[in-house]
């Protein structure tokens, strides 16, 4: 009598990730675990960029919390014109602004306090970061626009079109933008 | 390395600490209960309340203007004619209850009225006069 051949485990498939507009969906239904996986998912990108675009080291924790919060209450407007996170970057630029103009200065730490603030060599530090260090303070000589196209394009690695829906630009004036800011930024690493 | 790649590497490498120094289960327990603490809810409320009342207040001006401004062109178009058919009609109702005797009556006193305003100067040539009339006319107009 022939064994019964043993039933081959079908691989489970792992669920696929929800989408941001689901989740969304389901934040405005009421889930704050949606809201939480929202923040899971975007928190560090719009770190990444705050602090790219200038915001203190200290302040990037409490931006990247003020971003997400005015996110949640104004999600009712976002009508899929980008990405959820293209759109949240946009708003953290709007927080940064506003942080900036409550402090009432917009000042770029200077290079050798910025170094010293790491851990580990500082000489070794200043060799790796010299470049990222020079590039920060040319961005903040940037327009906004310039600043924010430049980041969500070189940063962040996102296309012209999905810049240009986020920021309410065209395709053609954010390619002109990034074309001037690089042009600037270049100076400064020179 | 082409200023271009240096260009790119460097913005790649850009708030990467920051990013890997984000506390992220922190982050989400302060975003969540700030949003407890002041839900969504009220603040879209209070966000729309302002909105719903400039629309109100737009309409109340706009339908407030435009009944101003209608009653204004009527009484602009119609005010004169207005005022003298009201005074037709009150004269023509006065007149029209009175008796024949009582029309006369009022006719005779419309005209003493208009008499009294009237300063009549004696039609006299005073070329005809002789000095003792001239004396007598002139001692009555100094009073």
């Amino acid at each position: 009598m022939a064994q019964p051949q043993p039933i081959a485990a079908t691989p489970t498939p792992s669920p696929s990730p929800a989408p941001d507009a689901t989740l969304i969906a389901a934040w405005r239904g009421g889930d704050e675990q949606a809201a939480a996986e929202l923040v899971r998912r975007h928190a560090r990108a719009l770190a990444r960029f705050l602090a790219g675009a200038g915001a203190p080291e200290a302040d990037v924790d409490d931006l990247v919390q003020e971003a997400l919060i005015r996110a949640f209450r104004a999600v009712a407007g976002f009508r899929g014109q980008c990405q959820f996170r293209t759109w949240l970057l946009t708003i953290g630029g709007n927080v940064l602004k506003d942080h900036g103009r409550r402090a009432a200065r917009h000042q770029v730490v200077p290079l050798d306090e910025r170094l010293r603030a790491r851990d580990g060599d500082p000489h070794e530090r200043a060799e790796a970061g010299e470049a990222e260090a020079r590039l920060a303070v040319g961005i903040g000589e940037l327009s906004r626009l310039q600043r924010e196209v430049f980041l969500l394009r070189a940063q962040q690695g996102l296309e012209y079109g999905e810049i240009a829906a986020a920021l309410d630009t065209t395709e053609g004036a954010a390619r002109v933008h990034y074309h001037h800011a690089v042009k600037r930024l270049k100076e400064f690493l020179q | 390395m082409t200023d271009d790649a240096k260009l790119e590497a460097a913005a790649q490498r850009l708030g990467t600490e920051a990013a890997e120094r984000l506390n992220v289960e922190r982050t989400v327990a302060a975003v969540l209960e700030r949003l407890r603490a002041e839900p969504v809810s009220a603040s879209r409320v209070r966000w729309m309340q302002p909105a719903w009342l400039r629309i109100a207040a737009a309409l109340v001006i706009l339908v407030a203007g435009g009944l101003i401004g209608r009653r204004l062109l009527v009484q602009s178009g119609t005010g004169g004619g207005r005022g003298s058919h009201e005074v037709a009609h009150f004269v023509s109702d006065d007149l029209s209850d009175l008796s024949a005797d009582q029309l006369r009556d009022v006719l005779t006193t419309l005209d003493e009225t208009l008499d009294l305003g009237r300063t009549t100067l004696p039609e006299v040539d005073l070329d005809n006069l002789d000095a003792q009339q001239l004396r007598v006319v002139l001692r009555s107009l100094e009073g």
